[in-house]
């Protein structure tokens, strides 16, 4: 029982990283441009498809792939900001929402359109079982770890140690204030998008290798898990949204292990996800590890 | 031909009532709901899971129309008082519980493959028959009326239409009232409306269930118009498309919700026509992708560039919140 | 075309939020190296008037003109306020003027943007205002939020100094601070003026800030309505009777937005 325990832990640990990946540029956004994107689940795919044409149509190997597939997604998050969501701004955070919605309208059923209904899997031997002590991994859960560690140690030195993370956490707290200062709003929207894009990307292609098939919605479907994340952070926090993806991983996963009282029926992992989401925002939606703030 | 109008103005009615709902909650109170799609579905699982146990449609349907209410109730409750963000999160989340439970709860629901399972595997579940009677009557009588035999899919509409332009002259009553005024306060600045003295809250949840309400009866004749339906009928793009169809019209535009759920219905059975080059490279399945790219392009360039709809020219209809 | 002697010239300045518009042709001239105090009730619009001449509330009608850092004239009536603080321009305001969740020393750093990144010119700038602040240079890893009143505006000033500006945009620095620490701001301000600093202040405390001023101008409903050296409004017997009548204190609401009408 203490070895299906260690093995949910596991899970918990790599689901909620790519909760946590996919958050933390959610959160970003919503933050610093205040944008709650309801096409990142998307973004997501995107990263995932472009990946999988890279990897399995032109054959190149999935590192590579995978590098290629962060690249176009952070590139097409850039250009959706310059066409799209830059002649929102000083609009209300509705009407953005909306704004939003039609852009997953258009990515995701592009890629449909692109890929078809099919179900996609990465060039991966999805058989293959790694055995450490007493946990078992796939291959697409170990990629998983290392990027994610890679992942959350660059955006974390980036936001404590830069001028440009500086200025993210200047302008999610406060943005007239950050402008008056000196920080160059608009360079760092695009900025905050490329860095938004990339990770979405990653955590799409994560995903997908972890699930090991997936199609062109399922980066969508994964969306109220991610704003879950966010929220469970602290709108705006990113290294709130690296903890609340990483708890909303470990209680969804170890909420099922038989020592509570015989565990979770799986088909409710998600349930619990949506009542800490209302909780959270009933309760304190400044993040679990928010300070009060009065706005 | 005829066949395709009858379509859209099947579809097209049932999104009038659907989309009326949003338009008390959002356009008029300033609740962005985006899980409306749930209410329906609530409405249409329990109106078939009353009719397979036994209780008569003509009871079943308010059964209905009353789960859609409660649940509005139990989900606004903690919810109206969120800021328009938060509150957009949690409706898109709940709406997804919904289906999710729905696809889960296969005793209840018949799961994945639809109501047709709602007795079990095995058993072809039929929730539809008494209406397809009562529809039938009305077909009968049409046809004798016009002296020729008319496709079923006229005595749904003359159903269906006649219902919701009552609660379309409803919504257009109500949103003149002095309710309707308070609520649109609110949405402007509900710390001033608080300050005279009105309880904001409960307003807020009166909008809500009213859009609740409206999502159920739609619910209903979506149901009843098809013979079985899944979870996944009720996709969160089903509450975009009424999106689409209240920002179409001008937020508050009561008369201008038919009109654009007939334009919208009418451009999403229409694209079957868009089978010329370079289109007709995509299968011809492929292509219902195609409008979906459509809808979602149509939603940004108008919110980006006439947010207050194409028929709306008050500043109030604009999109600014 | 802005005078030779001034440091800011703003003329005819249309402003407001929505359909609230909160002024409606402001005039106000700031001679170099002097201070201008701008007074006025609740309402009148001086902080808005601040907020537009930075460019965080666009102006409707009128222009700004500021002579920068080289003294060179600069139109910076449609200028992002991100730019204005190369060219010389800083502008402290009233409420939420430190960023309260990052330590001291990052919103130093912050405010040193401008300089071009954490140079040898940052560090230099960084030792001349902590020399300025000793009550800041103390507190450097401390989160922002965890200072005083006064230790914030202390800060926030010192943000602002850190480009070596010549014009500074104060938005009431007494506000939320202990009356001790009110006179050490005061007179930290004078300080400035005299090494060539202008600076323009919106201040409620209007004898204490008429008397440290060159100049002044009283705003009523969003319009010029007095003005003058500090000397003559201190005795004007209109402004003394509208403003500094005995015991009188200014509207104890501290909110802009609203429309307080002092006068009958």
């Amino acid at each position: 029982m203490l070895d299906q325990l260690l093995q949910l832990v596991f899970n918990g640990l790599v689901t909620g990283s790519i909760f946590a990946i996919g958050a933390i540029g959610a959160s970003l956004v919503w933050g610093v441009l205040r944008i709650g994107n309801f096409a990142h689940g998307d973004y997501m795919a995107l990263g995932a498809f472009t990946t999988f044409t890279a990897n399995v149509l032109l054959g190149l190997p999935l590192v590579v792939s995978a590098l290629l597939g962060v690249a176009a997604t952070s590139l097409f998050a850039v250009l959706a900001h310059q066409l799209v969501l830059k002649p929102m701004r000083g609009r209300g955070l509705t009407s953005v929402f909306i704004v939003t919605v039609g852009l997953a309208f258009v990515i995701r059923n592009t890629l449909f359109l692109v890929f078809g209904s099919g179900a996609r899997r990465f060039d991966i031997d999805q058989a293959e079982v790694y055995v450490v002590g007493p946990i078992r991994m796939s291959p697409g859960q170990a990629i998983t770890i290392v990027c994610a560690l890679i992942a959350i140690g660059l955006v974390g030195w980036l936001l404590s140690s830069t001028n440009i993370g500086r200025s993210m956490r200047a302008v999610a707290e406060n943005s007239d204030l950050a402008a008056v200062t000196g920080v160059d709003t608009d360079g760092l929207a695009t900025i905050t998008w490329l860095i938004t894009g990339a990770l979405a990307g990653l955590a799409g292609i994560c995903l997908g290798l972890v699930q090991g098939t997936f199609d062109a919605s399922f980066g969508a479907y994964t969306l109220f898990l991610i704003f879950t994340a966010v929220v469970l952070g602290g709108i705006g926090s990113a290294y709130g949204a690296l903890g609340g993806g990483l708890a909303l991983g470990l209680v969804m996963e170890v909420s099922t292990w038989d020592g509570f009282a015989g565990g979770l029926d799986p088909r409710y992992k998600l349930i619990l996800a949506f009542i800490a989401l209302i909780l959270m925002l009933l309760v304190r939606p400044e993040g679990l590890f928010g300070k009060a703030r009065i706005v | 031909m005829l066949e395709f109008w009858l379509f859209v103005l099947a579809t097209a009615g049932i999104y009038t009532i659907f989309s009326l709902g949003l338009l008390v909650q959002f356009g008029i109170a300033g609740l962005p709901n985006f899980g409306n799609g749930a209410f329906m579905a609530i409405s249409a699982y329990a109106m078939a899971i009353s009719v397979v146990n036994g209780l008569p449609m003509w009871a079943a349907a308010p059964v209905g129309i009353g789960a859609a209410v409660l649940f509005g109730l139990l989900l606004a409750i903690p919810t109206v008082r969120l800021r328009s963000d938060y509150l957009a999160v949690a409706t898109i989340a709940a709406g997804e519980i919904v289906r999710y439970l729905a696809l889960n709860l296969q005793e209840l629901t018949g799961g994945a493959a639809g109501t047709v399972n709602l007795l079990g595997p095995g058993i072809a579940a039929d929730y539809n028959s008494s209406w397809l009677r009562f529809q039938s009557g009305v077909r009968g009588l049409i046809s004798n009326l016009v002296g020729q035999r008319v496709p079923s899919d006229v005595a749904f509409i003359a159903i269906l239409w006649p219902v919701a332009l009552l609660l379309l002259a409803a919504v257009w009553y109500m949103v003149r009232s002095p309710w309707g005024r308070t609520l649109r306060a609110i949405r402007e600045d509900e710390t001033a409306v608080a300050a005279l003295g009105k309880d904001v809250f409960a307003y807020k949840l009166q909008a809500f269930s009213v859009g609740a309400a409206l999502a159920g009866v739609a619910g209903l004749f979506f149901a009843w118009q098809v013979s079985s339906f899944s979870p996944d009928d009720f996709r969160p793009t089903l509450t975009f498309y009424a999106f689409v169809i209240v920002i179409l019209g001008g937020k508050t535009n009561v008369w201008a919700v038919p009109v654009g759920a007939v334009l919208f219905a009418g451009i999403f059975a229409g694209t079957r026509f868009l089978d010329f080059w370079p289109l007709s490279v995509f299968a011809s399945g492929d292509r219902a992708y195609l409008r979906l790219v459509l809808v979602g392009l149509g939603l940004i360039v108008l919110v980006i560039w006439r947010p207050q709809g194409i028929f709306g020219n008050r500043r109030e209809d604009a999109l600014e919140t | 075309m802005i005078a030779p002697d001034l440091a800011l010239h703003a003329t005819g300045i249309a402003a407001g939020y929505g359909d609230a518009r909160i002024l409606h042709g402001v005039d106000i001239k700031v001679i170099q190296g002097t201070i201008v105090t701008i007074m006025g009730p609740n309402g009148s619009g001086k902080s808005t008037l601040l907020k537009t001449i930075v460019g965080l509330v666009r102006h409707l009608a009128g222009t700004t003109l500021i002579r920068g850092r080289d003294g060179q004239p600069v139109d910076i009536t449609r200028s992002k306020p991100y730019g204005l603080a190369a060219l010389g321009l800083s502008y402290v305001p009233q409420t939420a003027n430190v960023f309260a969740d990052m330590s001291v020393l990052e919103n130093l750093q912050l405010g040193g943007l401008p300089l071009g990144g954490g140079g040898a010119l940052f560090q230099q700038r960084l030792a001349t205002v902590l020399e300025l602040f000793p009550v800041v240079s103390g507190r450097l890893a401390s989160r922002a939020g965890t200072l005083s009143g006064g230790q914030r505006q202390m800060l926030a000033m010192a943000r602002a100094l850190i480009t070596d500006p010549v014009l500074l945009l104060l938005d009431e620095p007494s506000a939320g601070v202990q009356p001790d620490f009110v006179d050490q701001i005061f007179s930290k301000i004078r300080e400035f003026s005299q090494l060539g600093l202008s600076v323009l202040i919106v201040e409620q405390k209007a004898r204490q800030s008429l008397a440290f001023s060159d100049y002044a101008y009283v705003l009523e409903m969003g319009r010029n309505r007095f003005e003058g050296t500090g000397r003559e409004l201190l005795h004007d017997p209109a402004i003394i009777d509208l403003y500094l009548g005995a015991g009188r204190k200014p509207a104890a609401t501290r909110t802009e937005a609203q429309d307080v009408r002092i006068l009958p």
